[in-house]
């Protein structure tokens, strides 16, 4: 019984910290598209640049 | 100076939009007989299959051969030609549509921005026209090359799976090893880079059914294909860098670009006599990009900044 107790404080406990911390926290959601852009090549050589 | 074209598919077919310019003339060297050459014309071979005894043939007579470079083992047999090449005064470039082909020539432009080039880290998604993905579908079955720690290894094709972000609006894909020529030409063209990797995209079901004949036929043409070109290496101060160049275009529209690249510099300027891979050192490499762009390929770069 004991043994039980202690089992769901820590899981109460658990979900409440990763609870705040999803509330709370400032980590957002990481981009999912983006981060490139089109570079122009000039015509600049006549072998290796 | 006559521009001879095999192959009227996808690839083929916007070659001939592309160079209009040129005199082109058509031919099909499965059902035709090779035609008489003069010395100086060129050939470009737009179509599947092994290139060896016709290019063997275009050569003896003096005309310079661009292909597409897309079977491993016909291409590596491409490499004994050198000599009949060389001693006609004409080129033979091996490998000359979105990969192998551009993908080379963006490695070497991003190599010069290194003091030292360890690793080449090439993604492809997509396909041109049904020949390409018939190719597609027996490269993830076949025996993939690979250069890891300056030794060759061979993987099977559809192991190693690696999530690849592409340019928009492919974005994220699973990329798995496949059968390509592409790590084999990239060792000739950079043979002090450690690590050399190919990968190509695919489905669960096109891993599955790699073995078994294609279950159904396939597009006329693939949808929007992309490439990525990754380089990892040291800048003149040790400082560890690396640089990820890509592109989001039909595949039928980038290699006939690139085609179209290769015969505008070999008429305007020359290439080198004997075999030529893009990305080579004595290759005008930012030029052949910017023929590239004119010819309507947009080259974009990985900045790791969202973009809006």
């Amino acid at each position: 019984m004991r043994f039980a107790r202690r089992l769901i404080s820590a899981l109460i406990m658990t979900i409440a910290a990763a609870g705040a911390i999803r509330v709370k926290g400032k980590g957002g959601t990481p981009p999912r598209h983006g981060g490139w852009r089109p570079v122009r090549i000039p015509p600049n050589d006549g072998g290796i640049e | 100076m006559t521009l001879w074209l095999a192959g009227n598919g996808v690839v083929g077919s916007r070659v001939a939009k592309l160079c209009g310019g040129e005199v082109v003339a058509l031919f099909d060297p499965r059902r035709d007989p090779l035609p008489e050459m003069d010395k100086g014309d060129s050939v470009v071979l737009a179509y599947p299959g092994r290139h060896r005894s016709l290019v063997e043939q275009c050569g003896l007579q003096g005309a310079s051969v661009i292909t597409l470079a897309d079977d491993l083992n016909d291409t590596q047999q491409l490499f004994e030609l050198d000599a009949i090449f060389a001693k006609n005064e004409a080129s033979l470039v091996i490998g000359s549509g979105m990969s192998p082909g551009l993908s080379g020539l963006i490695a070497r432009h991003l190599s010069s921005r290194l003091s030292r080039v360890d690793e080449i880290h090439i993604a492809m998604h997509g396909t041109a026209g049904p020949a390409c993905a018939r190719l597609h579908h027996r490269s993830l079955s076949g025996h993939s090359p690979g250069y890891v720690d300056g030794d060759w290894k061979e993987f099977h094709g559809g192991s190693g799976r690696e999530l690849c972000w592409f340019p928009e609006p492919v974005g994220a894909v699973d990329c798995y090893r496949a059968e390509s020529p592409l790590p084999i030409l990239l060792h000739r063209t950079f043979p002090d880079v450690r690590r050399i990797s190919s990968r190509r995209s695919a489905t669960r079901r096109d891993r599955l059914t790699a073995r078994l004949p294609m279950l159904r036929p396939p597009h006329a043409e693939g949808g929007v294909g992309a490439l990525r070109i990754e380089v990892r290496g040291a800048l003149g101060d040790g400082a560890r860098e690396t640089y990820v160049m890509g592109i989001a275009e039909l595949v039928g529209s980038a290699s006939a670009a690139v085609i179209a690249a290769m015969v505008t510099e070999l008429n305007e300027n020359g290439l080198p006599n004997g075999v030529v891979i893009p990305g080579a050192k004595d290759l005008p490499t930012n030029r052949l990009l910017h023929h590239v762009q004119e010819y309507g390929v947009r080259i974009q770069e990985f900045t790791g900044q969202p973009s809006d």
